[in-house]
């Protein structure tokens, strides 16, 4: 673990991504205390005020503090996007690894489905699911976790298959182990790796899911400080206060910037052989 | 390319939409709204909408209703619309006339920068024009489409009035003006692509030029420039064809936010006022015909690379 | 010697190369002094990383970026290279001096014709128009012997066997009449017949060109074949240049001597005797098939012919109690598809008898067997999980077979098995990406003997490493056969190494045993056919003189 550490912050990726996630993770566990102001706080003397002394990031519609709305925000934001991916990956990876272990016709038949379910953009699959369900959070973490599935589970085989053949599975098959051993023992750890460069990737490709879908009023509802949210609502007085949209934007590309890169940097990092 | 695969990649196609069709008419039963009601409205009578659910089918057993529904797609009749009583198929077809041509100008200038910008990362390997391109794609990827549609708006529309906000003019109308609204939606579904495909490039590109046949190729005394362009680029950017017909799938995501941001009357607008109505017959066939577009392109860019690309030996 | 009017075509004088890497100056070449006059051919020997493809790319001038050439000179036909620029030596490269490169199915463009890959240098080089450049690089095809040069040039690298590909990269080399090629392992990919080929080729086009080459291989004994004059280095140093002949007979550095003495030697054998015939065979293969392939179903539905590739026709075979049985035959004769059978990694038909069970499918191959009956891969990288350590590598034969009970049981006994393979006990606690590729295969070893099995199958473990390596792992091989009395089936493509170790040699083609001979007959007239071609392709080193 401590050298998967060190590794990662040997590239400048892999440093860059670790300390934005680093801040981002205090941010959402004490953004609450941190908050200088109310987020619901309402001040109508100060509605539309540029950054200053008092509100840091400035303040929106009803006068309540961006910063605060904004470390708020973190939590529906961010948690939500990382539990999203991650029952997304655990279910599309029992997919792709029961159908890689299956093999021939059954292999082929799933594969084809997920194939086939890919072809709707996930966007417009999180959309259907939201408004089947009702536009909830609980219900937009389960879309977006359905959404990418699919794509996880194409990316898991395919790396199961390549370990698969892998010499060290038939010196363990040649040696007679039993099937659990060899799937858990010999090929996990070499399938886990791939697969969690791939999900830090895809959070970042979630929170900004999750953000179009409360941006199309599909997600988190108002009051909350969700960051999409934040953005649509500010759409409507970007004439009189742009900076009610540009610190959400801000706050959800560095993040999910942040995501990217910790991916790119464990992509080297847990590679055993460099 | 033999016969056999070409014929597997059809039977997919229709595969594909079959799965595609169960899963939407299945999500779509899961509503609890009632068709009868929606189209007659509350204040119906009993026996007015038990006439109207029995000439819909609505009594039926799902399956039933799911292959009456199927054979009707299969005569091209894909319902009528709950929400203006009006056949579903033409208005979405119009529609999507008007998204392919969104789709079609963004995926032309996403290639027209992208490819360079791989390149140029690629070959400055390790330099500042490669940090400024990773730099920027980065940032590219890190941004939801709704955000830079609504900087883009405020900045070119509202601050620098160079450009119209919102709307849609039609090609054949006034092409000047057609073009002039499209700027904006084009840039910003663009932006995710480009820093997704020049990353690609790149990363193929670097790859081809540590090849052996690469070095093979400059020790036979060729020039850079005929290295580059003779050897390097068509290797690399061959995988960048099935790789960006993958990207299509994103580009439809996109093209559904971005029409409803900037008011453009494609599929991607409809599906959005389809599924607020809840307008079931809308959102099967709109789903549908994503799916379509989506599997006929990425059918496309298999058999584009299968004819290129001689190497591979399909069974 | 080394006189202005007639220089010699190379000459490298008092030339060192330095690597700057994070770890500080990496020293690739030290001091080195070689020269090559016009129609004469230097061979250069060293092992991986001993600093020859370095000077190869030194010579050519394409060097890295972190490359720091610090003292010396490279010259051709008295031109100073280290002064010229990176324009200038554009139209040195490829036409005064050329290269061919190891592998032609690497070294060759994928989506570019034969035909283009060969006039571009026409073009270039000579000006010549395309067409006139088609034209002539047609003659030049029909030149390297190949039978149809005027299709050969429509085609794709995919489309031609390796012999046909690397004829077509040594027509290009030869293109524009250079006065010196380097050629960096030109054979090592190629199957031992079409190797012979290709080296009677450039044999004879350099005896009609004249042109002066630098023949790189790490093996000793090819280089006999084809240059007079041998320069061997070491580390970045050149340890002895004089001719073949006497490095052979009397090697004047150590280095030089164990390295001959690594070379396999069909004529001193390493094996000790047959064992005694006791009636009953350890394992017995009886019409063992193997068919690879699955059939789609588009393509049953269309009619097609199935394609069934056949990876092992009805082998039969036997092997005594502590025997040793070579087994040989090119890339693609099946010679790893029996390994596979026997094994339980490939489903088969026909019949596998083990110590007088009858084996029919991998369901019948039971903990028993499994323990008895173990397999040591190609690739030790490949064939050690990479996120294991050595202890839990090794400990898994040891719990799976209930060998051990305890860890302090397991730990001890884990110690012993990396002495036994003359490694450090302390080299449980590693992982494999920090062992050496010997001391990997090594591993290996020490976990298919852990159980103490009846037979191993070797299958081409000493191809990846190199040859004092290779010498020491067989060593290793030999002492714990003749300790444990284990047999061995041992396969190969190193018809030289087969020799000197196996009681026995079956020899495959094509999926088809051609034969089973025992090794000190597999010289003789008498052989099949393919067996005497393949013998006969292969280079065997020179004499060693007695004592040595």
């Amino acid at each position: 673990m401590i050298e998967i550490l060190k590794r990662l912050l040997r590239t400048p990726q892999g440093a860059l991504g670790s300390l934005i996630i680093l801040l981002t993770i205090i941010l959402v566990v004490f953004g609450p205390w941190l908050a200088p102001h109310d987020p619901q706080a309402m001040s109508p003397l100060a509605r539309y005020k540029g950054p200053s002394a008092d509100f840091w990031l400035g303040t929106d519609q009803y006068g309540r503090d961006i910063l605060s709305r904004l470390l708020m925000g973190g939590q529906a934001t961010v948690v939500m996007a990382v539990a999203a991916t991650v029952l997304g990956t655990l279910f599309g990876a029992l997919v792709g690894t029961t159908s890689a272990f299956l093999g021939g016709r059954a292999d082929e038949a799933i594969m084809r489905t997920v194939d086939a379910v890919m072809s709707i953009p996930s966007l417009l699959f999180a959309l259907l699911i939201v408004n089947l369900l009702g536009s909830s959070t609980f219900n937009a973490l389960m879309a977006v976790a359905i959404a990418f599935a699919p794509g996880m589970a194409r990316i898991t085989r395919s790396v199961a298959l390549t370990v698969r053949k892998q010499d060290y599975v038939s010196a363990a098959v040649a040696r007679g182990e039993p099937s659990r051993f060899i799937i858990v023992r010999e090929m996990m750890p070499n399938v886990v790796a791939p697969v969690i460069v791939e999900m830090t990737i895809r959070i970042s490709f979630a929170i900004m899911l999750f953000a179009t879908l409360s941006f199309l009023g599909l997600g988190a509802q108002p009051p909350s400080t969700e960051w999409g949210l934040m953005i649509s609502e500010a759409r409507a007085y970007m004439h009189r206060s742009p900076w009610m949209l540009v610190w959400p934007g801000i706050a959800i590309a560095t993040v999910a910037i942040g995501f990217n890169l910790l991916g790119d940097g464990l992509r080297d990092a847990l590679n055993p052989r460099t | 390319m033999s016969l056999s695969y070409f014929l597997k990649r059809i039977a997919l196609i229709f595969y594909t939409l079959l799965v595609v069709s169960v899963l939407v008419f299945a999500l779509t039963q899961v509503l609890p709204s009632d068709a009868a009601v929606m189209m007659l409205g509350q204040n119906a009578t009993d026996e007015a909408l038990a006439a109207l659910r029995v000439r819909m089918g609505l009594n039926d057993p799902i399956w039933m209703q799911y292959l009456h529904w199927l054979g009707g797609v299969l005569q091209g009749d894909f319902g009528t619309s709950l929400r203006t009583g009006q056949p579903v198929g033409p208005a979405l077809f119009d529609a999507l006339g008007r998204s392919l041509l969104l789709a079609f100008l963004s995926i032309s200038f996403m290639l027209m920068l992208a490819i360079p910008l791989g390149v140029i990362a690629a070959v400055r390997r390790g330099k500042v024009a490669d940090m400024v391109v990773s730099f920027i794609s980065y940032v590219g990827v890190s941004l939801p489409e709704f955000v830079t549609a609504t900087v883009a708006i405020l900045v070119f529309a509202d601050w620098l009035d160079l450009l119209p906000p919102t709307g849609y003019v039609p090609l054949l109308e006034n092409p000047g003006s057609s073009l002039l609204h499209l700027v904006l939606p084009v840039f910003v579904i663009s932006i995710i692509l480009i820093a997704h495909v020049s990353r690609m490039v790149r990363s193929e590109l670097v790859d081809v030029l540590h090849t052996d046949y690469i070095r093979a190729a400059r020790l036979k005394g060729l020039p850079w420039r005929t290295v580059l362009v003779g050897h390097a680029l068509r290797n690399a950017l061959l995988p960048a064809i099935t790789i960006v017909a993958l990207d299509v799938g994103y580009l439809l995501g996109g093209v559904i936010v971005v029409e409803e941001i900037f008011a453009i009357p494609g599929i991607g607008r409809s599906l959005i006022v389809a599924i607020q109505a809840r307008d079931l017959p809308s959102i099967q066939a709109g789903v549908l015909i994503m799916a379509a577009t989506y599997s006929v392109v990425n059918f496309a860019a298999d058999m584009l690379y299968a004819v290129l690309d001689k190497r591979i030996q399909y069974d | 010697m080394n006189n202005k009017a007639n220089p010699p075509v190379l000459e490298v004088l008092d030339y060192s190369l330095d690597y700057r890497t994070h770890a500080g100056p990496f020293s690739a070449l030290r001091h080195i002094n070689l020269e090559i006059a016009r129609g004469e051919v230097l061979g250069l020997v060293g092992e991986s990383g001993s600093g020859k493809t370095s000077l190869a790319w030194s010579i050519m001038r394409y060097l890295p970026g972190n490359a720091w050439e610090k003292t010396g000179a490279i010259r051709l036909s008295g031109e100073e290279l280290l002064q010229k620029s990176e324009r200038e030596m554009r139209a040195i490269r490829g036409g005064r001096m050329s290269m061919v490169f190891q592998d032609p199915s690497t070294s060759l463009n994928p989506t570019l014709s034969l035909g283009r890959q060969l006039s571009e240098v026409l073009v270039h080089h000579r000006g010549l128009t395309k067409r006139q450049a088609w034209a002539e690089a047609e003659a030049r095809l029909a030149q390297v012997g190949l039978k149809t040069p005027a299709q050969m040039m429509h085609r794709m690298p995919h489309e031609a066997s390796g012999g046909e590909k690397q004829r077509v990269v040594i027509a290009t080399a030869f293109a524009c009449d250079p006065e010196l090629i380097i050629f960096d392992e030109p054979t090592t990919a190629l199957d031992v017949i079409t190797a012979r080929q290709i080296l009677d080729l450039l044999s004879e086009l350099q005896a009609e060109t004249g042109v002066a080459a630098l023949y790189i291989s790490h093996d000793l004994a090819l280089v006999s074949r084809v240059a007079r004059r041998v320069s061997v280095i070491y580390r970045g140093e050149i340890m002895e240049s004089r001719d073949v002949e006497s490095v052979f007979r009397r090697p004047e550095k150590d280095y030089t001597r164990n390295l001959i003495a690594a070379v396999p030697n069909p004529a001193r054998r390493l094996a000790g005797p047959a064992p005694e015939n006791t009636g009953r065979p350890l394992v017995e293969a009886d019409k063992v098939t193997v068919q690879y392939g699955r059939s789609s179903f588009i393509g049953s539905l269309l009619g097609r012919q199935q394609d069934q590739v056949l990876g092992n026709n009805a082998v039969s075979l036997s092997i005594a109690p502590g025997e040793i049985l070579g087994v040989v035959g090119e890339s693609g004769s099946g010679k790893s598809t029996l390994a596979k059978a026997l094994t339980g990694l490939n489903p088969f038909s026909g019949e596998v008898r083990f110590d007088g069970r009858t084996i029919r499918s991998p369901r019948d191959m039971d903990k028993a067997y499994r323990r008895d009956v173990q397999m040591i891969f190609q690739h030790p990288d490949a064939s050690l999980n990479p996120r294991h350590r050595i202890a839990e590598i090794l400990s898994r034969p040891l719990d799976l077979y209930g060998l051990v009970s305890g860890a302090a049981a397991r730990n001890e006994k884990i110690g012993d098995l990396l002495e036994e393979v003359r490694l450090p006990r302390d080299y449980a606690d590693r992982f494999p990406h920090q062992l050496s590729g010997g001391e990997k295969q090594r591993v290996a070893i020490a976990r298919a003997f852990a159980s103490r099995p009846r037979l191993v199958i070797c299958d081409e473990i000493t191809s990846a490493l190199d040859v004092s390596v290779q010498a020491s792992v067989v060593e290793l091989l030999l002492e714990l056969q003749r300790q444990t009395d284990t047999a061995y089936l041992f396969i190969t493509h190193d018809l030289n190494l087969v020799r000197q170790i196996a009681h026995r040699i079956a020899v495959m083609y094509r999926g088809d045993l051609i034969e089973v001979v025992a090794a000190d007959e597999i010289g003789s007239p008498e052989r099949a056919d393919y067996t005497r071609r393949l013998i006969d392709a292969v280079p065997t080193p020179p004499a060693v003189e007695a004592g040595s």
